[in-house]
């Protein structure tokens, strides 16, 4: 039994047990400090992970550790440690602590984890299994209030047909191939052809890809707002990163892959960006946006070409840590009475809140994909790789995707800096946990603008 | 002195960052007015040292950057950068001594205005198509930001406008980009963004045809040329004063140094190919232009218009592929950007006096602000063109250029500096002469106002002496700006 390599699961797990243990003591007075026993339990895990050797392999080759894994597991760490020292304060000041919140978002993790540690189908979707469960929960976590009950049950319905799809795709490629082990194709069996449009079809609904996508917005809306900025990123940098595990292993051996995959982004980046203008909610917009982000996303997908899966990989992070940024931003402004994230409750932030309305326009800036924030680097590799790859259409699409977006986040702007306040909604305060959050994911989205290589080049040596 | 290049470069940058840590107005006006002071002497030192009898760039530095994508931190100056650089200073220099007495959020403006420095001053710099798109794109934040936050009534629908326009521009810039790049890895097997490598690397007509048309888009909305060029008027008349300046200086520049530096030598056969086009829209724009501009009444829009059709004439001398029309060209851009600095300075004066910028609200000014009244005509006649100034060897040299090998074109083109001269005349008799048609009224309004401050005379003085140095004694920047030709056109 190779121990050393569930490292960073075992550290994780033993956080999840004590702070079990401790919440039946503490009660909901303790809330704040289990959640800093929460992040230190993420930072130790993530910081347990420099200690593992790879590549190995450990229960009966059901997990394994590759650089790949291990690149993962510490994006999911770090963003979801950025979710958690952020989230207690928003809990709090709304008088609706559940202490158990300071696990559920760790199990999730948890799950993300062991997902992305198996190449075997049964075991991902146990790790998948895992994370909904605990996500359908959190997303529902305000019960007194009607939409969050919406949206989790919404969640619930449509996540759950996505679970039992790809349990269903899982058992036709295992009929289809013999092993429930990655790696093994047989393109011309329609049952296998059958099983991998399963499984795409769930993975794609887990990333609110179009036409999956109806849980998103009621989901982003109706979950606490911390719990959103948990919603937007942690799951999509796993998701993504099981997909491209997939699309090489498995999807790519299909025929029609590249005409399947390309159909579902161009209409994600379209519908997405085009009924953001429709929003009148900023979350809302916010969940439309990434709809059409998973376009751009599984744009890259289309083809197994290294450019193209290392800039995605490098987007789908970058893009986590602006999206957090601006969710978190907004939990801020939430904790104000009465707010609503109404487009007219943005008028004039920023005459109020200088610092909390320019870090949401570096995010928003920076999701547009504008120099030199981040996110533009992504989009460049990613334009670079289809070009590469001779998908010129779709190269163009993505590019006309991306100047659409620009309109509905400069709305956003515009509001915050440009219209005169309207009412008085008194003062808000930043706990520490949210100014370290946004002061952390305000740098690193400028810094790996500028030093996109630190990543790029760790993602090129393990992809 | 390579690192003087970065130095003068990211100076603004990191004193945007400090006055934004400090937030204390004194100290951010006299950070601004010192740092863009210091930037501007070592551009000037930059320029002094400059080797125009070696070909090439020079103060090169490269360094690596993101090699998996072959980009790299490739700096480096030619002939016009070196003057488009020293002018850029100039001007920035002019700007923060001008706002000097600006009370609405001092801290943040300068230090947008300090961003906007680092922004323009690297696209004249950069020689990696990756950092010239960064700072190409790196401008339009601060830009927005100042004409959303200090401009006129109609701030936001012009900065939105501003915004969307430039971006589309933009994106399109980017494709062109792209598309050489991605030829040239399919000629070459590898990605480069190194402009050098593209120059040297000869593309074949189709790309050209069509990776001109794509950057062309980009830069002519910047310069702008005249069916994308409506955001301009908008812009300019709700944007302060400083920042119609930094626009019309140095902003506009960007896209004609975009062709001179990029369409020219990239695409030489593109650019004989589409000189029908080009020379279309450069002479509508002069002729249009400049007739919109005499029916206007507000004198920054006037003033806008003007702009459009100065612009005109540097596109025009740009692609008649000749060197002295090209000469000309680039030596109409810094002339351009010393009078239409200038210009932007006297309305700004005038509204900050009498607060309207209508013509219909002023009239006999000069005999209540003498000084003014004096230097407002130098930089009319400076941006008109008249001779022993900058702007009448400029476009001098572009008629005779254009005229060697586009007679027909030239002729007409000349008909626009005559409209040239009737706008700025007409604006300055209905703004400071007409004295016997104003009211009683004004009469005594006008005569409690104080003529220009020290902080609105040293502007006006740089900029002045600037062109009328190279109204008088060309030769010198004649030849700086024939380095640039001979890389251009080989020799």
């Amino acid at each position: 039994m190779n121990w050393n390599a569930l490292l960073p699961e075992m550290v994780l797990s033993f956080g999840i047990l004590l702070i079990f243990a401790l919440e039946l003591l503490l009660k909901e007075r303790y809330y704040k400090s289990l959640t800093v026993i929460g992040f230190i339990t993420v930072v130790l895990s993530a910081f347990s992970i420099f200690f593992v050797n790879y590549p190995a392999s450990t229960l009966f080759n059901g997990f394994t550790v590759t650089g790949f894994n291990l690149i993962a597991k510490f994006f999911l760490l770090a963003v979801t440690g950025m979710v958690l020292i952020s989230s207690y304060d928003f809990f709090i000041k709304k008088r609706s602590v559940y202490s158990e919140l300071s696990y559920l978002y760790l199990i999730a993790l948890l799950g993300f984890m062991v997902m992305l540690s198996s190449e075997n189908l049964a075991i991902i979707f146990v790790g998948l299994e895992l994370a909904s469960i605990t996500m359908y929960i959190l997303v529902g976590l305000f019960r007194r209030e009607y939409f969050s009950k919406e949206g989790a049950f919404k969640y619930l319905v449509i996540g759950t047909t996505g679970t039992s799809m790809f349990a269903l795709g899982a058992g036709l490629v295992y009929g289809a191939t013999g092993s429930p082990l990655l790696g093994f194709q047989s393109a011309t069996d329609p049952i296998f052809a059958l099983g991998v449009l399963f499984i795409m079809s769930s993975l794609a609904l887990k990333v609110s890809a179009v036409p999956f996508h109806f849980w998103t917005p009621d989901a982003y809306e109706g979950a606490p707002t911390p719990t959103t900025s948990f919603l937007a990123t942690v799951p999509k940098i796993a998701m993504y990163f099981l997909f491209v595990k997939l699309t090489v292993y498995m999807f790519s051996a299909l025929p029609q892959w590249q005409f399947l995959i390309g159909t579902i982004s161009v209409a994600s980046m379209f519908y997405g960006n085009l009924m953001a203008y429709a929003q009148r909610s900023v979350k809302r917009l916010l969940a439309y946006s990434s709809i059409a982000h998973a376009g751009y996303f599984t744009l890259a997908l289309t083809a197994v070409d290294k450019l193209l899966m290392t800039s995605l990989l490098f987007y789908v992070f970058v893009y986590a840590i602006a999206t957090f940024g601006a969710f978190t931003v907004l939990s801020v402004l939430e904790k104000k009475e009465g707010w609503s994230h109404h487009f007219l409750d943005f008028k004039g932030v920023a005459k109020e809140h200088p610092l909390l309305a320019s870090f949401l326009a570096l995010f928003l800036f920076a999701l547009i994909g504008i120099p030199p924030m981040a996110v533009f680097v992504g989009k460049l590799g990613i334009f670079m790789g289809l070009v590469k790859s001779q998908m010129f259409l779709l190269a163009i699409l993505f590019v006309l995707a991306s100047i659409i977006s620009a309109g509905y986040y400069l709305k956003v702007i515009v509001y915050m800096f440009l219209h005169e306040k309207e009412r008085d909604w008194g003062a808000t305060s930043i706990s520490a946990g949210e100014s370290f959050a946004l002061v952390v994911s305000g740098a690193a989205v400028m810094f790996f603008g500028i030093f996109p290589n630190t990543v790029l080049n760790l993602l090129l040596r393990l992809v | 002195m390579e690192h003087v290049l970065s130095l003068v470069i990211f100076l603004p940058l990191i004193t945007a960052a400090v006055v934004a840590v400090v937030r204390n107005e004194v100290f951010a006006k006299f950070a601004s007015v010192a740092v863009s002071g210091i930037v501007f002497l070592l551009s000037l030192v930059l320029f002094l040292s400059f080797d125009f009898s070696r070909e090439g760039f020079q103060f090169v530095t490269k360094l690596s950057w993101i090699p998996s994508l072959g980009i790299s931190y490739h700096l480096g100056l030619d002939g016009m950068a070196v003057s488009l650089l020293v002018m850029t200073t100039l001007l920035f220099l002019a700007a923060f001594i001008w706002s000097w007495k600006i009370e609405d959020r001092p801290v943040l403006y300068t230090a947008l205005f300090l961003l906007l420095e680092t922004a323009c001053l690297g696209v004249f710099s950069a020689l990696d198509f990756f950092l010239f798109y960064i700072f190409w794109e790196g401008m339009l934040i601060p830009m927005y930001f100042i004409i959303g936050f200090w401009g006129h009534d109609r701030k936001v629908y012009a900065a939105n406008k501003f915004f969307i326009y430039t971006f589309f521009g933009s994106l399109f810039l980017l494709l062109g980009l792209a598309s050489v790049i991605v030829y040239g890895y399919f000629a070459t097997g590898q990605i480069t963004f190194d402009y050098i490598e593209h120059a040297k690397m000869g593309y074949p007509l189709w790309i050209q045809l069509a990776a001109f048309l794509l950057f062309g888009i980009g830069f002519a909305v910047k310069i702008p040329m005249f069916p994308v060029h409506t955001w301009l008027p908008d812009a300019h008349v709700e944007a302060p004063t400083a920042g119609s300046v930094i626009l019309a200086g140095v902003l506009l520049k960007m896209g004609t140094f975009g062709f001179v530096r990029y369409s020219l030598p990239l695409f030489p056969d593109a650019s004989k190919y589409y000189i029908p086009l080009i020379f279309t829209l450069s002479v509508i724009a002069i002729i249009y232009a400049a007739m919109m501009a005499i029916a206007q009444t507000h004198i920054k829009r006037l003033i806008a218009y003007s702009s459009i059709s100065h612009m005109g004439i540097v596109t025009l001398g740009t692609f008649a592929l000749d060197k002295d029309a090209l000469n000309g060209a680039v030596y109409m851009m810094i002339a351009h950007g010393l009078s239409s600095g200038a210009l932007f300075f006297a309305a700004g004066f005038i509204y900050d006096r009498i607060h309207s910028y209508n013509m219909d609200d002023l009239g006999g000014l000069a005999r209540y602000l003498p000084n003014f009244a004096v230097l407002f005509m130098i930089s009319g006649l400076a941006g008109i063109g008249l001779p022993g100034l900058a702007g009448f060897i400029a476009e001098f040299l572009v008629l005779l250029g254009t005229f060697k090998a586009h007679p027909v074109w030239a002729v007409i083109a000349g008909t626009g500096m005559i409209l040239g001269a009737a706008y700025f005349l007409y604006m300055y008799k209905r703004v400071m002469l007409e004295e016997e048609t104003i009211t009683d009224h004004r009469r005594e309004k006008w005569s409690q106002l104080r003529d220009v401050e020290a902080h609105h005379f040293i502007p006006f003085a740089l900029i002045l002496f600037v062109a009328f140095v190279m109204g008088l004694y060309p030769a010198p920047f004649v030849r700086i700006v024939d380095h640039t030709v001979k890389l251009v056109f080989g020799g």
